[in-house]
């Protein structure tokens, strides 16, 4: 670590001391307003042609900016506004009229090739959210205007927690997406889930937010088998001033799942260009609101990952377990548990009548369980700081350093629903970047405070309230109940209803103060002791470095490199990781190269990537890609591209080391486990292959999962560059999937145990341990898809957008769960204006959004959810002389209750209003 | 201006149509109803249906005098009840009536008995164990050996536990069906809302007695009783509590369902004699009628325990407790076989001895039927060189000899000692 410290330090001066300091003697000032209007202009790019001098305007249009001497010309830009040259003679104060521009298609992109490039000249599909996109959106998020990208699903888990993911493999926390905050990798390196939704950058901050739909290994490292996003903030010297924002709102209007409840989100930027070497900015956002609900009262059939809703309810399933309802997951036969011992021993004279109980069959009995809105706090509150330091070293050298810091509640769902309560997590980063490179290093500091996990503290806390097994235990009172009703001649279904009224005297009541109490104190505990309580403090360190190598090399092609290094530092103190006894650190690295060059005279680039990362529990993988851009006319592009991705195993895929109750533990690949929990050495089986093979598990090498993906899309300008059509057409081939599947080691070390278990449906947790360990399927599955989008640019400012896009998965295995859980048609259509009426200051924005039905796969639940149709919309008031805007909107107006995971938060719909100052 | 109002048009129909699709989501949130039977039941209860047959109106004073008709009306719960019809319950009255009662006479003269006379006691107790607290077609009725035990709805202890139940054992055959030893006559499977009849050609009575009652009491068991004290040398019998080495007490309480080959005092002591003449010929004594009559006495020795062969040092070497209790739990099945139940080809079955002797091919039993009434019965152990008979007399105890039903199994007098080896 030293000596990479040396060499970071030797680089920086060496870059720092080359540069020649040039003096500058003549100020130039002057003001930019839009000349419709007449509103001054913020944030507008204000250079010197041909050099390398250039300013921004600040919140109220002005600007100051040294010259060597006049005349010079001036360029004046920004993203909406035609570009202008104006030639200065002399230092008089100038007058800007700037003029809004509706062309399309003007937007530069950096992510797509890591070098700036116009999105139409893209090698590939790419979508880009600018800040004025955000400020007209009807969302209340700008997460929520992911969605309306063309390619992308995002699974809501809860009011603040939305995980985006594109061209298939949906799910809450998506490992298969990078999110890329300012160049911060925010997946978290404990929980594994992306939190840009949760501790992300402030809507004020947001400048914009890059997405590459698929696989994008080969530049921005392991991760992105699924798309990479790229969330960049504002540059406190270009977007300067005090800007807040306050909106107000109201959720479950019906009152369907809950009461009427408000919603709050107070957000507030603050950025000063103190001199023309330093600038700062700090943020903040709070988000206060009683969360959406997971209200899925249905019967799930619990069987790994091929587990499926049933028939039945609470009163009428005396083995219900309901999708959002906890604790009902503990669960025995009572027959073999209970009944079978009294008839064998304690009353031999009721063993015939025993074995008649539901015609002899397993008599499945769950225990009593509690609703989400018993368990999970409903305040969900969001708190965001951050703070950034900018300072010029040189014109051309900026150093950052930034920090980020969010702490609050929300609910995730993950294998189970996890209520995240008072968590922090910290992003801290030190950043010197140049025109032609950059070096990063930042860290991510994980605290789940009293995070805890749905199902096992519920599970827990029955427990702690009755436990389960023993002769007084739950089973056994319910099991004598049953047994006795049964015998004064009871219906089974009178019997099971009087024994779970039997076993439950006493039950604390959902909210009295007893659960509460109980139920605190359990999931206090941490997992190690028998709690609930996940006691997660891991951390990652990452240092980055990117060189284009083009001013040397242009003669020949422009070249990229870059390289990084990673470390996690895992710390559960036992509650989530193997890490009890030893401490868990994962040192990764990485190497990249990218050589772009033009032919024919740039109507053809062609640009070749490639990849190379090692992590120190698995081989180093190769990522190569490939891609070219056909300039067919001006503004009209062809792209065709040949791209990789893979993904090593997450942290928790790894170490997780997890009792998650009824005998069965989630472990991780390491080789550790199979070590420790005797995988190869005792008598181990896999419950899927049962009981067709009764062979004992083999135990394969664990390898990280890849994908090779072709794409052929065409990007361009038509109708005087009015209409923008973007379409892409890809073909992908997954490999290596990561996936689970569970083991099963008998206690008595005969398989013929669990096939008894199997044929007579007993739980097979009564006759072994169970794990479920990360395995790499040794399928191979296929996915393909398309997408389309128009953008229409109308007279009056007036723009009618829509996409429709489909995502299919093909030749799955029979049985082979691929987690694929994605719609195979949406689509977006949105009619929008950004200024009209008097001074053109109205605005508005309505958006319908439509998904198919589809089959959602997860380790939490499997089900096939209904389509979904949304409408948000906004109508906004500018008022210019407070530099203000009003609005009004809806986020599902119609209050049309949605979920698109099952067992998630429902969602419905969020009416709020907000005043904004100063944003741009 | 027209365009404005076009595109002003065209947003409220984007708006509408929007409006339109998403009135149609669906939130997969409400369990999926299962099917649940009616409950309660609907239709016409077992009390009902007694009640409307009026070859079972006896048997219904019993019901309506006991106030039982609750119980079979209601439909929250199921039960088979098997009803006596009127003809079975003609006999009973004869018979519980010390023959006062002619089985001819007028049912107004057998309702009247069974209203007034019969004590409320075993009335209660007649209709509550013809009752079983489930469904019990014919078709789930057992015919493997040697029969099912279903409990009734009498609880013969509710203070000891909620759960005690004497039980009772329908079976069935290729000639017949059974509870008990009771033969099921036409009327079978008579369903109601709550359950399902059966009719029976006789009264089926609870047993209130233990097996030990008996052996412990009958003249011609003594030997019996003499060789189970000897087998328990060394453990004791504590009252209410069961105890599994002690045979005296495994007879005596709730708990173990047996069947009992009780030896006469008369094959006893016949065997005794030959064993005890054996021993005392290896013992030295001549080969000859004098060892034999020494013997012989020593074999029929009584005093005002009974036989003391059992008690006689001088034979301990011979009669060990280990040997006795051999031969005891030979003459004893771990489940309760009625006669009806024994099987028609010799079959060997397992006794108590295979819990110390897995292996042993236990006894063999050959029963005669005619019709769906028993009329011979032999046993046979491995050591004998035939088959000894069972005294068939079903008359219910103390009188009878066969079917002897106790609450802790059943008791068939048998001309014989078993001979495990």
């Amino acid at each position: 670590m030293k000596k990479i410290t040396n060499y970071l330090v030797t680089f920086l001066l060496a870059n720092i001391l080359c540069i020649t300091v040039l003096a500058q003697n003549t100020t130039i000032s002057g003001n930019v307003r839009n000349s419709a209007t007449k509103e001054n202009a913020g944030a507008v790019s204000v250079t010197v042609k041909d050099g390398t001098t250039g300013t921004y305007t600040d919140d109220k249009g002005n600007f100051k900016l040294s010259v060597k001497s006049l005349p010079v010309t001036l360029l004046v830009s920004s993203i909406g506004y035609e570009l202008q040259e104006i030639t200065v003679t002399s230092t008089a104060k100038l007058q800007v009229e700037f003029v809004p521009s509706n062309a399309l298609g003007q937007e530069v992109v950096v992510s797509a090739s890591r070098v700036p490039q116009r999105i139409l000249e893209s090698p590939v599909s790419i979508e880009r959210i600018n800040a004025t996109a955000i400020r007209n959106a009807p969302a209340v998020s700008y997460y929520d205007v992911l969605s309306t990208l063309k390619g992308v699903d995002v699974t809501t888990s809860s009011l603040t927690f939305k995980t985006p993911t594109t061209r298939g493999f949906s799910g809450s926390g998506s490992a298969r997406v990078t999110q890329l905050m300012d160049g911060m990798d925010n997946q978290l390196p404990g929980l594994n889930f992306s939190v840009g939704s949760v501790i992300g950058l402030t809507e004020l901050d947001i400048d914009n937010v890059e997405l590459l739909p698929g696989a994008s290994s080969a530049l921005y490292g392991p991760g992105g088998m699924n798309g990479t996003i790229l969330i960049a903030s504002k540059n406190p010297f270009k977007y300067q001033g005090l800007s807040f924002q306050v909106k107000a709102g109201v959720m479950n209007t019906d009152k369907r799942y809950r009461s009427a409840s408000p919603y709050h989100n107070w957000s507030m930027r603050w950025a000063k260009k103190v001199s023309e070497k330093f600038a700062f900015k700090i943020g903040t956002e709070i988000v206060a609101a009683k969360d959406w609900l997971g209200y899925d009262n249905r019967n799930y059939e619990r069987n790994g990952t091929l587990g499926s809703i049933k028939a039945g309810d609470r009163a009428s399933d005396p083995n219900y377990d309901g999708v959002n309802v906890y604790g009902d997951e503990t669960t025995t036969d009572i027959r073999t548990a209970v009944l079978n011992a009294i008839g064998a021993s304690a009353a031999p004279f009721l063993k015939n009548f025993i074995d008649t109980l539901n015609n002899g069959r397993p008599i499945n009995v769950s225990r009593t369980g509690y609703a989400e809105s018993d368990i999970v706090n409903p305040n969900t509150i969001n708190y965001k700081v951050s703070g950034a330091l900018h300072y010029k070293i040189t014109p051309k050298i900026e150093a950052v350093l930034a920090g980020h810091w969010g702490t609050g509640n929300t609910v995730y769902t993950g294998s189970e629903r996890y209520s995240l309560r008072d968590f922090k997590i910290g992003q801290y980063k030190f950043e010197l970047n140049s025109k032609n490179w950059f070096l990063k290093a930042f860290t991510t500091q994980e605290n789940a405070g009293e995070s805890f996990n749905a199902t096992v503290t519920t599970r827990l806390t029955n427990e702690a309230w009755k436990p389960s097994g023993g002769s007084t235990g739950w089973f056994s009172q319910y099991a004598q109940t049953y047994l006795g009703a049964r015998l004064n001649g009871a219906t089974d279904f009178n019997a099971q209803t009087v024994a779970r009224q039997t076993a439950d005297v006493g039950r604390p009541a959902a909210g009295s103060a007893a659960f509460k109490t109980l139920f605190d104190k359990v999931r206090s505990v941490p997992i190690s002791a028998g709690g609930g309580l996940f006691v997660d403090k891991s951390d990652l360190y990452m240092v980055e470095g990117q060189y284009n190598l083009s001013s040397i090399t242009n003669k020949f092609a422009d070249i990229l490199v870059g390289a990084n290094f990673k470390q996690y530092a895992l710390n559960s103190e036992g509650t989530l990781f193997a890490d009890q006894n030893q401490k868990i650190n994962i040192n990764e690295f990485g190497g990249y190269i990218q050589a772009t060059r033009s032919f024919l005279e740039d109507k053809i680039k062609v640009a070749l990537s490639g990849r190379y990362d090692k992590n120190e529990n698995f081989e180093g993988r190769f990522t190569p890609r490939a891609t070219a851009v056909v300039k067919v006319a001006k503004n009209n592009n062809i792209r065709v591209s040949y791209q990789t991705a893979y993904r090593f195993p997450t942290t928790q895929q790894q170490w997780i080391d997890l009792g998650v109750g009824s005998n069965t533990r989630l472990l991780g690949g390491a080789e550790y486990f199979n070590t420790t929990y005797q995988l190869s050495t005792k008598p181990t089986f896999e419950l899927a292959a049962l009981p067709t093979n009764t062979s004992a598990y083999k135990v394969n090498k664990f390898k990280a999962e890849s994908v090779a993906t072709y794409e052929i899309g065409y990007k361009g300008l038509l109708l005087s560059d009015k209409l923008l059509i973007d379409a892409y057409g890809y073909f992908g081939e997954y490999k290596d999937f990561l996936t689970r599947t569970l083991l099963i080691q008998p206690t008595s070390g005969n398989v013929s145990d669990v096939l008894n278990a199997l044929a007579n449906k007993i739980p097979v947790s009564n006759v072994g341990n169970i794990y479920s360990v990360p395995v790499n399927s040794s399928s191979k599955v296929k996915t393909f898809g398309w997408g389309f989008s128009v953008d229409y640019r109308l007279p009056l400012n007036f723009a009618l957008s829509g996409n429709v896009y489909s995502d299919e998965l093909k030749d799955v295995p029979a049985n082979f769960v691929a987690f694929f859980s994605t719609p195979k048609y949406r689509t977006n259509l949105s009619i929008a204006n950004t200024g009209f009426g008097p001074r053109k200051r109205l605005g508005f924005n309505v958006s319908y959004r439509w998904q198919d039905a589809f089959l959602y796969q997860a380790d939490f639940a499997n089900d096939f959810l209904p389509a979904v149709h949304t409408v948000d919309a906004q109508v906004s008031l500018k008022l210019p002389k407070t530099k203000s805007i009003l609005k009004v909107g809806a986020n599902n107006l119609l209050n049309q209750y949605y979920v698109n995971a099952p067992g998630n938060s429902i969602v419905g719909g969020l009416y709020y209003v907000s005043f904004a100052y100063n944003v741009f | 201006m027209k365009l404005i109002n076009k595109i002003k048009n065209n947003a409220a129909l984007f708006v509408v149509a929007g409006v339109l699709f998403a009135s149609c989501n669906k939130v997969p949130e409400t369990p999926i109803p299962s099917v649940i039977p009616p409950n309660p039941a609907s239709g016409i209860s077992l009390s009902a249906t007694i009640t409307a047959n009026a070859d079972d109106s006896l048997f219904n004073r019993l019901v309506i005098r006991t106030g039982s008709q609750a119980v079979l009306n209601n439909t929250l719960n199921r039960y088979t009840v098997y009803v006596p019809n009127n003809a079975a319950m003609r006999n009973f009255v004869n018979a519980a009536s010390g023959g006062m009662i002619p089985v001819a006479s007028p049912d107004a003269v057998h309702s009247n008995f069974l209203n007034t006379t019969l004590p409320i006691a075993s009335a209660g107790g007649i209709v509550q164990y013809n009752i079983s607290p489930q469904v019990v077609t014919s078709a789930t009725i057992t015919s493997t050996f040697p029969n099912f035990a279903y409990p009734s709805i009498i609880n013969p202890n509710p203070a000891a536990s909620a759960l005690l139940r004497l039980n009772n054992y329908p079976s069935k055959r290729s000639n017949g069906a059974w509870l008990n030893n009771i033969p099921l006559v036409p009327g079978i499977d008579v369903a109601a809302a709550n359950g399902v009849i059966h009719h029976t050609a006789a009264v089926t009575t609870p047993p209130s007695a233990f097996l030990w009652s008996r052996i412990n009491t009958d003249a011609d068991m003594t030997y019996l009783r003499a060789a189970i004290l000897r087998a328990d040398s060394g453990t004791t019998a504590t009252p209410g509590t069961l105890n599994s080495a002690n045979l005296q007490s495994v007879l005596s309480e709730f708990g173990p369902n047996l069947t009992v080959f009780a030896p006469t005092n008369a094959a006893f002591s016949a065997t005794l004699t030959g064993a005890i003449y054996q021993g005392l010929v290896a013992q030295g004594f001549p080969v000859g009628a004098g060892t034999l009559a020494t013997a012989t006495a020593l074999a029929t020795a009584t005093d005002a325990n009974g036989p003391t062969v059992f008690r006689n040092p001088i034979l301990f070497s011979v009669l060990t407790a280990q040997v006795v209790k051999g031969i005891v739990v030979y003459h004893i099945l771990g489940d309760r076989a009625f006669s009806v139940n024994c099987p028609t080809t010799t079959t060997n079955v397992r006794t108590l001895l295979n819990s110390a002797v897995p292996t042993h091919p236990g006894i063999g039993i050959t029963a005669t039927f005619t019709g769906p009434g028993v009329t011979a019965i032999t046993v046979k152990g491995v050591g004998n060189p035939s088959a000894f008979p069972v005294s068939i007399n079903p008359t219910p105890n103390p009188f009878g000899a066969s079917d002897q039903h106790f609450v802790n199994g059943v008791l068939h007098k048998l001309n014989g000692v078993l001979l495990p080896q």
